[in-house]
């Protein structure tokens, strides 16, 4: 039987409650404290009238107050709908009107970039909004709340987040995850890493995205603490924080291994309290993983392979397989999760053929937040079909061999390159593009576009990419742009996006 | 403000600033809290200032104190002999 998310918090904060749960730039808070802010935060969403299971849209950066209101949300039984803290204005309006959320909670940098935002409510460090209808609360007010003593009753099947990612039709897609699911992905990932009260996480990535998440409620379920440091812009620091906060794991997508071993002291650096690494958000280069196995001493290197619609993981790979033989597995499912590869009828497939990689377990979402037919084509009677292709050997290690759908994994998000082909064509200044991903150092992959101008005399790029920067978050607009006469089709008329890609 | 200090805030309003020109940037406010720059846009200022500059920024350069703001740039664009 699972539980609730929200009990990992409040279970901790009964059996330590003095015990450090968070650490942020030089301040620290307790389990009670972060127990209590959280009460508070949902006392006052009740106090507004916010129904339970209504959606709340997050977006913020990691910090107190964010960890707060994820749970405090949860304890008033609403659906946490957390996106990306550098979400543009039009993303924003997407994200409200989609979720059907009333109120947003906003940090001071979000809020200052969506000082334009049109929504009923919102919970912010600043009241500064140009929309008169607004009703701006601030964190003072949630300070000022009694803790609510009435408890609403929460169900194990309940919605407990609505995660966005990116859809094959171009606007991202809700993934609905119910407490269940999250519960149980929890206790697999706390099983498999051995994770206990004594370990402390160096959480750079961010919590609305499922992988951080996940470092937020293992750590949380097990009593053990968490490092926040929104400041991976400046590697080193981070780096020195890890040494002096004397951490017990690090978390990274390849890009974050990449930054870390190219542009930083990293590997000059001894972290000696370090006991394991993981990586997931996408395959990384062997040659990558063989050099931070190289520069990461006695700690375990776990490479790591999972779907938001999964709550976030699927398969780990034992660290003594990888220096073993088994380089470039994504590895076996994790506990409580069963893999299989299936052709597009169905049919499990022998070892070594390639084919989908499905999943089931208690895990798998809910389905797309109002989006029967996307649900529909992903959660089949055999499981969720990922969209990667795999193949599984002898053993039972899974190896990834491609990607069914187009999408791009930039920096570890998967980005749909129709969003940005839209938001060019959106701009009358092109007739047609095409968006593909690119190889890059530091992110994996970016998006290049190919335009082809409807007045190639007139045409200003820098006006195209004006109009885009107010559309797309820095992450998904393009870093290469190519400007041709006609773009290259296959005998079907679609765009031959593999000869772009040459 | 000098020529350098515009060459900066120019590149930061172009590239992280959404194209909002009229947007402020003040120059000792940090772009990384103001959530003006991420990781991957550090690295990109660093790549601009070391083509613009014809400087060589290292590893253990990239820290808050040489790039957090506009003023913390320009005193250590200083340091590089860029005035």
């Amino acid at each position: 039987m699972a539980g609730l998310v929200h009990h990992f918090l409040e279970e901790s904060a009964r059996k330590a409650p003095e015990k450090t749960a968070l650490l942020f730039n030089e301040k620290t808070a307790t389990y009670q404290e972060v127990d209590s802010l959280a009460g508070k935060v949902a006392s006052l969403l009740r106090h507004i009238g916010i129904s339970q299971g209504e959606r709340i849209l997050m977006i913020m950066e990691n910090s107190l107050e964010s960890v707060a209101g994820y749970y405090g949300i949860l304890k008033a039984g609403c659906v946490c709908v957390e996106v990306p803290d550098k979400s543009t204005l039009a993303e924003a309006a997407y994200y409200i009107a989609n979720s059907g959320a009333r109120i947003c909670i906003l940090s001071k940098g979000s809020a200052r970039r969506l000082s334009d935002i049109d929504i009923e409510f919102v919970l912010s460090p600043e009241s500064s909004f140009s929309k008169p209808n607004i009703t701006c609360f601030t964190w003072d007010e949630v300070y000022g709340q009694d803790e609510d003593p009435d408890k609403v009753m929460i169900k194990e099947d309940d919605l407990a987040s609505i995660v966005y990612t990116s859809g094959s039709t171009g606007r991202p897609k809700g993934v609905m995850l119910s407490h269940k699911n999250l519960f149980t992905n929890t206790a697999s990932i706390v099983s498999y890493l051995g994770l206990s009260s004594t370990d402390r996480i160096m959480a750079v990535l961010p919590f609305y995205y499922v992988y951080g998440k996940t470092l937020l409620n293992t750590h949380f379920m097990v009593g053990g603490s968490v490092v926040i440091n929104n400041r991976f812009a400046f590697p080193n620091s981070v780096i020195q924080d890890m040494v002096d906060k004397e951490v017990t794991g690090f978390a990274g997508v390849p890009s974050t291994f990449a930054i870390l071993l190219n542009r930083s002291i990293f590997a000059k650096t001894k972290i000696k309290t370090l006991r394991y690494v993981t990586q997931a958000g996408g395959a990384m280069a062997p040659a990558l993983t063989k050099r931070v196995l190289e520069h990461i001493g006695d700690a375990s290197l776990y490479i790591m392979y999972g779907a938001t619609e999964a709550s976030a993981r699927l398969t780990y790979l034992p660290p003594e397989r990888l220096l073993d033989d088994k380089l470039g597995s994504i590895g076996i499912p994790i506990p409580n999760v069963t893999i299989t590869i299936r052709d597009n009828e169905g049919n499990a497939l022998a070892p070594f053929e390639v084919g989908n990689i499905c999943a089931t377990g208690d895990n798998i979402m809910q389905g797309y937040w109002r989006d029967k037919e996307e649900t529909d084509r992903v959660l089949k009677p055999w499981g969720l079909v990922t969209g990667d292709l795999g193949h599984m050997d002898d053993q039972g290690f899974i190896f990834l061999t491609g990607r069914i759908k187009e999408m791009l994994k930039i920096g570890g998000e998967r980005v749909s390159p129709k969003e940005i082909e839209d938001a060019i064509i959106e701009s009358h200044l092109v007739h047609e593009a095409a968006v593909v991903g690119r190889p890059d150092e530091f992110l994996s992959e970016v998006p290049a576009a190919f335009i082809v101008p409807i007045d190639e005399m007139a045409f200003d790029l820098d006006h195209l990419k004006s109009f885009i920067k107010e559309r797309l978050s820095v992450h998904k607009q393009p870093k290469y742009w190519n400007i041709i006469k006609t773009l290259p089709k296959k005998p079907s008329g679609k765009i031959d996006k593999g000869a772009l890609k040459q | 403000m000098s020529d350098i200090q515009t060459t900066i805030i120019n590149f930061i309003k172009e590239n992280f600033i959404m194209g909002r020109s009229e947007t402020k940037v003040d120059p000792e406010e940090s772009l990384i809290e103001s959530g003006i720059m991420d990781s991957t846009g550090v690295l990109e200022l660093v790549e601009f200032l070391e083509a613009t500059f014809n400087i060589q920024v290292e590893d253990e350069e990239l820290v808050p104190e040489n790039l957090e703001t506009v003023k913390n740039i320009t005193e250590f664009l200083k340091t590089k002999g860029i005035s």
